[in-house]
């Protein structure tokens, strides 16, 4: 168990640093010039070669990557551009905004799409079970930046009982998270009631109703409980993703979020900016994997991890 | 092992008819079969793959998938009339009648122990049962099936036990409805042939000092001869032939049933060289 963990640090400290590596070259790739963002109006191009001298951007790519190896070593993720304050501060700063949002979003998936895939599992095929169905596709159908403009026109503007952005009080969070959620409730409703249906024609399932097992314990307890791996994992994995800055939410909302600080980076060309916030991002999402990967043999007794490739 | 016919019939089965609702429209599976089981005595259906002897056994049952079957006819189970009444089935299920399973393997939550699906069986059938008492009572139905280490087998999942000791284990957990009828529905057509004659045994040994009834679904005339005190020979869902086991075996009148026994190389479960040949050897029948 001890090996497998430190097996599956050591990968994910190595995904990380790929992940980095990688923005780390591409950001320098792409057309844009940090120089020319920060210059302000009308700069001489003597200004802008002080200005790439001063963050040492006039040095070869391998040069500069050698260098953002060694501070990165010390701790150093260099300083942001816009912000003229440690990169990884302000990346920090904005994290726990887009782990609420998230989380909330999440909590909210979870509580909506398990029952909903469940009910849907035990009518399958039935009338009212179709229309349970065209809602999850149209759920699946609408992007989030639309859901947001409506969400936001019929509760902030046309009957104001909630916030339009930004988050100073708890009722702010609603909007932006029902936006999140509403796509992850309809994909996750479709994948468990697509598990629940296939764990309710199990052998086992019939055995227990044998015995006289209710049906509803047949329903939560035994299909449900059978279920959970593919449903934690894609919620989990869900979770992940939206740990990745839930971009399009935030920036609709004004979300001081991760999402929105690095639309601002990339705008603003801020290399530091940029590689702090894929830095922390990934490791939160690898951070997220790992922990549903160890809670698997909690709810599967068949899966251990020490055998686990 | 036949009681006298006085007492009350523990099934009572006339003309039912079971139709399936498939892709390829409305199948008759069974189509007008009619027996009893007495207390004490075992039936046994015996047919090849698709000859709705299964069929049978989960239609009185119930557990066939609901609107995808329909049965008439007249089918009292201990008394209660499951036709008529589609939900009477469900006040003795696991309450008087159980159900041993085709295969072991695939017959148990994989996610939930033993312990926890047998102490569920015994708490439905005595609500008033404690955890621990439900416990100590499991620990004791899995020794009387002969499960070795009872006490630390009862947190064991369904994986780390053998197919063998599974089917123990379904047969303890059918136990603890203390039932009046178990229906065993080819109770070890997926086992092993030398651990086939270990749960055969079991179940004669459990029938004798019970007397439950047992209604035997099997294709092996092996196995039907063992246990049976009647036989009936199924196919394309009517009974061809029924009779005491030793007249069908010795006599049989029906073509088909002496194709069934000419199919058999040589008659008796503990030969462990050979194993029924075709067309016994059909394997597990869809629900």
């Amino acid at each position: 168990m001890i090996r497998y963990l430190l097996r599956r640090l050591g990968q994910s400290v190595l995904t990380v640093f790929l992940t980095l590596s990688t923005v780390f070259v591409l950001v320098r790739m792409a057309p844009g010039d940090p120089a020319a963002a920060l210059a302000g109006p009308n700069p001489t191009s003597e200004d802008l070669a002080r200005i790439r001298e001063q963050f040492g951007l006039d040095e070869s790519l391998l040069t500069q990557y050698w260098v953002f190896l060694r501070d990165l070593f010390t701790g150093d993720l260099g300083t942001s551009y816009s912000f003229h304050a440690p990169a990884f501060d302000v990346v920090l700063d904005r994290v726990p905004y887009t782990i609420t949002l998230s989380a909330a979003a999440i909590a909210l998936t979870a509580l909506v799409a398990v029952p909903l895939g469940v009910w849907m599992a035990r009518r399958a095929d039935t009338k009212r079970e179709l229309g349970a169905n065209v809602l999850t596709i149209a759920g699946q159908s609408m992007p989030d930046f639309w859901i947001g403009v409506m969400l936001l026109t019929v509760f902030a503007v046309l009957v104001p009982v909630l916030p339009a952005s930004g988050f100073t009080t708890w009722g702010g969070l609603v909007l932006p998270t029902v936006t999140v959620a509403v796509l992850q409730m309809a994909l996750i409703s479709r994948l468990v009631r697509r598990e629940m249906v296939a764990a309710l024609a199990s052998p086992y399932i019939t055995v227990a109703r044998s015995r006289g097992v209710s049906e509803r314990a047949l329903t939560w307890r035994y299909a449900l409980g059978n279920s959970a791996i593919p449903v934690l994992t894609a919620l989990g994995t869900r979770f992940a993703a939206m740990l990745n800055g839930v971009v399009v939410v935030e920036v609709v909302f004004g979300w001081p979020g991760v999402g929105s600080l690095v639309v601002r980076a990339l705008e603003t060309r801020d290399y530091p900016l940029i590689q702090a916030t894929v830095l922390v991002t990934a490791a939160l999402a690898v951070l997220v994997q790992l922990l549903i990967d160890l809670a698997y043999p909690l709810l599967d007794p068949r899966v251990r991890l020490g055998k686990a490739a | 092992m036949s009681r006298p016919s006085e007492t009350a019939p523990l099934l009572e089965v006339e003309d039912l008819q079971i139709e399936l609702i498939t892709e390829r429209g409305v199948v008759r599976a069974v189509d007008g079969v009619g027996f009893t089981i007495a207390p004490g005595e075992t039936v046994t259906l015996i047919g090849e793959s698709g000859s709705g002897k299964s069929t049978t056994a989960m239609g009185l049952l119930r557990l066939l998938p609901e609107g995808l079957a329909v049965l008439s006819g007249t089918a009292r189970v201990l008394g209660r009339d499951i036709i008529a009444d589609p939900k009477a089935i469900r006040r003795i299920r696991g309450r008087g009648v159980s159900l041993i399973p085709q295969d072991p393997m695939t017959a148990l939550s994989p996610v939930h122990t033993i312990g926890h699906q047998l102490g569920e069986a015994l708490r439905l059938r005595h609500p008033g049962l404690s955890r621990a008492d439900a416990r100590a009572r499991g620990i004791e139905l899995l020794g009387r099936v002969r499960i070795p280490h009872p006490e630390t087998r009862w947190s064991a999942y369904p994986h780390q036990f053998s197919g063998g000791m599974l089917q123990r284990v379904l047969i303890a957990i059918a136990l603890a409805a203390e039932p009046e009828l178990l229906v065993a529905d080819e109770p070890t057509s997926a086992l092993d042939v030398t651990v086939q004659a270990g749960v055969l045994d079991l179940l004669m040994e459990l029938q004798e000092r019970t007397g439950i009834g047992i209604l035997m679904i099997t294709h092996d005339l092996g196995v039907a001869r063992l246990v049976s005190d009647r036989i009936h020979v199924m196919r394309g869902g009517r009974f061809v032939e029924s009779g005491p086991v030793e007249r069908i075996v010795d006599h049989p009148a029906d073509p088909y049933t002496r194709g069934l026994l000419a199919a058999v190389p040589t008659l008796g479960p503990w030969d462990e060289t050979t194993r029924p040949a075709a067309p016994a050897t059909a394997h597990r029948e869809t629900l």
